[in-house]
């Protein structure tokens, strides 16, 4: 359990922002954390879709199960926060 | 007395190289300030300055200059111009003092390193009266603003800024240190005066005089004209400089010098200047765009100026074409998003009738920045104003310190450059940040920006309290909507004949 900065490059908005989480944060949880500062602020919520997290310029995503501690993140390295359509 | 014509007289005077006896050439010059590239005095003693002027002609129409200036500021004081001007120009009046007052007169203390230590005794002439060019436009631009700061608090920071850590008064010390504070005579010649005045004090002091006239401001016209006319003249002091260098084989020095300097006025333009133009300056007062005056004033004339001196544009000049559409319009939209962390009152710029301007200057805007105004405007028209600030930093870039953006909307492009050094991740807010940091990192890896200054726990507490305190942001200074949001009434107008159709 450590405060971790990360760096949040959201999808649609202008400015990459930082965001603290926690090392134990699943990714789920960061991607929520980072459209605190971005979704209803200069992007707007696109209901139905959920976020993703992904190193800048890997195409996969990361598990969203997986925590901070486990994802090799660095310390305010930038993150992708990228919308998803359901998968049917 | 006949008096000589000051050609007759003029190159011998200012012959003033000897051949030192009593200490060595490098303890009259050390090279560290001096910056002789490893050429001897006599190469310098080439060096031809294109304006010629004596210290008696100096001194006449210096005079004559600061009566024209002075009287017009004396006649117009009780016009009531600045209570009656529109608050979005007076906005671009506290972020041009600000920003800029005080920068001028640490200008004369490069002008002064070019006066002593250059080895070419020509500029060393040309910088006496660069320097005080530079001192002259530091009191100006602290005298014309004070008689409102009784009226304004904000206007105080025409003095306070440069020594705040306002995210915006960091970038611009970040940017003049590394040009003008930090280098050596003749790399001061380059990046100041060639690359910084030669390129871009025409778009603040031009653009911004025709802006002026336009609002009715003509005090402050005259004020930036009159300056115009110092800079116009000391900002040839680089390029014989250039021709010594290039003529001996230090081209690439030179140009690297070039690059640098180009590419962090860029940045720092782009958030002073852009905004100003596109955004603040009342929609029927706007001469041209942003972009417009750009690729007219300084993409055209610099271009030439750089081939004219046998350098090549910048390798990243296709970028920086690009960015001209782009940048200042994050940069915008980020101190206005960001508007308690500046020391002036942002002006949205973006009713119906600016967003066609914009669209029609920029197309694609609404598609773009226009989307995240969208969510922007609905809040303020709404009420939602918790919605409408920031809870967080923005990342600024490790070399401009200016926020690192990109497109949004349907064109988003936004990305990190990152680099890692000596253990330390570094952030960039483009490729050329990034190359401009990685030409001499030593240079800059020990600068904090604001954000790292904020994660080594600098600013306490950490919140938006503790940051404006320590950005120096009293109450009463932090910025709000330029207009108290009245812009909004034209859209709540549209929602309601929406409604009633």
């Amino acid at each position: 359990m450590a405060l971790f900065p990360l760096t949040s490059n959201f999808e649609g908005d202008f400015v990459l922002q930082l965001v603290a989480v926690d090392s134990e944060n699943t990714m789920d949880e960061v991607a929520a954390a980072a459209a605190v500062h971005s979704v209803g602020r200069r992007v707007r919520a696109r209901p139905g879709q959920i976020l993703r997290v992904r190193r800048q310029g890997v195409a996969d995503f990361l598990p969203r199960a997986m925590r901070v501690s486990e994802s090799g993140l660095k310390p305010t390295e930038t993150i992708e926060i990228i919308w998803q359509a359901p998968q049917h | 007395m006949a008096l000589l014509n000051r050609m007759d007289w003029y190159d011998l005077a200012r012959t003033t190289n000897w051949t030192p006896t009593y200490v060595t050439e490098d303890e009259l010059f050390p090279p560290l300030m001096s910056g002789d590239f490893g050429l001897p005095q006599d190469a310098w003693e080439k060096y031809d300055e294109p304006y010629k002027q004596t210290y008696p002609e100096y001194v006449k129409v210096q005079r004559d200059k600061d009566a024209g200036a002075y009287s017009v500021k004396a006649a117009l004081e009780r016009s009531r111009i600045f209570e009656n001007a529109d608050p979005g120009w007076k906005s671009v009046m506290k972020a041009h003092y600000g920003a800029i007052a005080r920068g001028e007169y640490a200008a004369a203390s490069a002008e002064a390193r070019m006066m002593r230590f250059s080895k070419a005794p020509g500029m060393r002439n040309m910088s006496t009266l660069g320097c005080l060019d530079e001192i002259r436009h530091g009191q100006m631009q602290l005298y014309f603003p004070h008689e409102h700061v009784s009226k304004d608090r904000q206007m105080d920071w025409a003095f306070k800024a440069y020594d705040t850590n306002e995210w915006g008064m960091i970038a611009a010390r970040h940017f003049f240190d590394d040009i003008m504070m930090t280098r050596d005579a003749i790399s001061v010649s380059i990046m100041l005066t060639f690359s910084f005045e030669t390129g871009f004090t025409n778009m603040q002091f031009l653009g911004l005089a025709a802006d002026a006239a336009e609002a009715g401001d003509h005090t402050f016209a005259n004020l930036i004209s009159s300056i115009q006319t110092d800079e116009s003249r000391h900002a040839q002091i680089g390029g014989p400089a250039l021709k010594i260098l290039i003529a001996n084989g230090q081209k690439a020095e030179a140009q690297k010098r070039v690059d640098i300097a180009v590419w962090g006025a860029w940045k720092l333009f782009s958030v002073l200047t852009g905004p100003i133009m596109d955004y603040y300056t009342p929609l029927e007062h706007r001469k041209q765009s942003f972009k417009e005056f750009m690729e007219e004033w300084i993409v055209a004339q610099f271009e030439r100026s750089l081939t004219d001196m046998g350098l090549d544009l910048p390798w990243y000049w296709d970028i920086f074409l690009k960015e001209l559409s782009e940048t200042h319009h994050g940069m915008h939209m980020g101190s206005y998003f960001w508007r308690p962390t500046v020391w002036w009152n942002p002006a949205a710029g973006v009713t119906p009738d600016e967003r066609a301007w914009l669209e029609e200057k920029y197309p694609g805007w609404n598609d773009t920045w226009g989307q995240c105004w969208d969510v922007i405007i609905d809040n303020v028209v709404d009420g939602n104003m918790a919605m409408a600030y920031p809870e967080t930093l923005p990342y600024v870039c490790n070399m401009c310190q200016l926020p690192i953006l990109g497109t949004p909307g349907k064109g988003w492009n936004v990305k990190d450059y990152p680099w890692e050094y000596n253990g330390r991740l570094y952030h960039f807010g483009s490729e050329v940040d990034r190359w401009c940091f990685q030409q001499e990192p030593e240079r800059y890896a020990g600068h904090l920006s604001i954000v790292d200054r904020f994660l080594a726990g600098m600013i306490q507490p950490m919140d938006l309290g503790g940051a404006l305190n320590y950005m120096g942001l009293a109450p009463g200074e932090c910025g709000d909507d330029a207009h108290n949001y009245a812009w909004a009434e034209v859209y709540r107008a549209l929602r309601a004949e929406k409604k009633a159709s």
